[in-house]
């Protein structure tokens, strides 16, 4: 089963992970990292490090950021660097996070980067715009 | 048609059954029945502007779920059927649709109910209707979300 890792600034990684319990249940292989402010790169580097030591993620591992560049992706690159089997999504949101563990059994690494990215985005939509294109279907 | 899955779950279309119920039990439809809320335009609008990608949903009386169970037309449904309450699903099986197995999801609680999970909360028009569905032989587990344990529903209700 491949590890999930959620880094973020400050405490947004542990509270996303506290809101996907609430729609999937009970998370398995997962575990939150958060960067508070003060703290260095190298620092975060050894929390992803001690992170990883908690899990199995002798499948693979996905790091799952927020912004793209920001500190917990440069420090998860770091990491990402020296292995075959981790790779680094960034842009996470809750979607994101249900979408993976939802398929992540089902999937290898590549697959389920692509479907992190895809979930991220494609849940993305405006009421108005949707209520306007929307077409009813009778049985 | 092929029955995937039925869910009493009083949000109907919601994060949890739009995104892991669906994936786990495979459906390709989402037929959610409720006189009540077919009747209710806005509600069916907002319902249907959230069933997953590729996912076709329908918000449908009693009546028109049971007349399409039996329709030819629809033999490549794989349905996730939805309920708001245990009794419509009485109706439905009485009907002649042929129900396994009924998953409790979701039933707030409201005022004169009784709480027997921290989800589901029934009365006794409830209690009486999952009594009909259990000597019919249909399973009645309660479970949130797909990883959690099933907890059978009656053991919860015989002192109800």
């Amino acid at each position: 089963m491949i590890a999930v890792i959620v880094g973020t600034h400050g405490k947004f990684s542990e509270e996303l992970l506290r809101s996907t319990s609430m729609v999937y249940g009970q998370l398995e292989n997962v575990a939150g990292v958060t960067f508070e402010p003060g703290e260095s790169v190298s620092g975060l580097v050894d929390k992803f490090k001690a992170a990883l030591e908690t899990l199995d993620w002798s499948d693979g591992a996905i790091f799952l950021v927020d912004l793209f560049g920001g500190s917990p992706y440069n420090a998860a690159s770091r990491i990402a660097a020296g292995y075959e089997n981790i790779d680094i999504v960034s842009g996470v949101n809750l979607p994101m996070v249900v979408d993976v563990l939802v398929n992540r059994s089902s999937e290898h690494l590549e697959g389920l980067a692509q479907l992190a990215i895809s979930a991220g985005r494609d849940s993305m939509k405006s009421f108005r715009s949707i209520r306007e294109s929307q077409a009813e279907e009778e049985l | 048609m092929e029955i995937s899955f039925v869910r009493i779950d009083d949000r109907l279309i919601h994060g949890q059954v739009a995104t892991v119920w669906v994936k786990e039990t495979k459906c390709n439809k989402i037929i959610a029945v409720s006189d009540e809320v077919a009747a209710d335009t806005l509600r069916k609008t907002l319902l249907l502007q959230v069933s997953p990608p590729g996912i076709k949903a329908y918000v449908v009386t009693i009546d028109k779920a049971i007349e399409a169970y039996n329709n030819p037309k629809y033999a490549d449904f794989k349905t996730l059927f939805l309920f708001t309450n245990p009794t419509d699903v009485v109706r439905v099986v009485e009907g002649g649709v042929p129900f396994k197995s009924v998953n409790v999801g979701g039933m707030c609680y409201k005022e004169g109910k009784t709480q027997i999970t921290g989800a589901v909360s029934v009365d006794k028009q409830d209690v009486e209707a999952f009594r009909k569905l259990h000597e019919k032989g249909i399973e009645l587990e309660i479970r949130k979300v797909a990883s959690d344990p099933k907890v059978n529903l009656m053991s919860k209700i015989q002192d109800l």
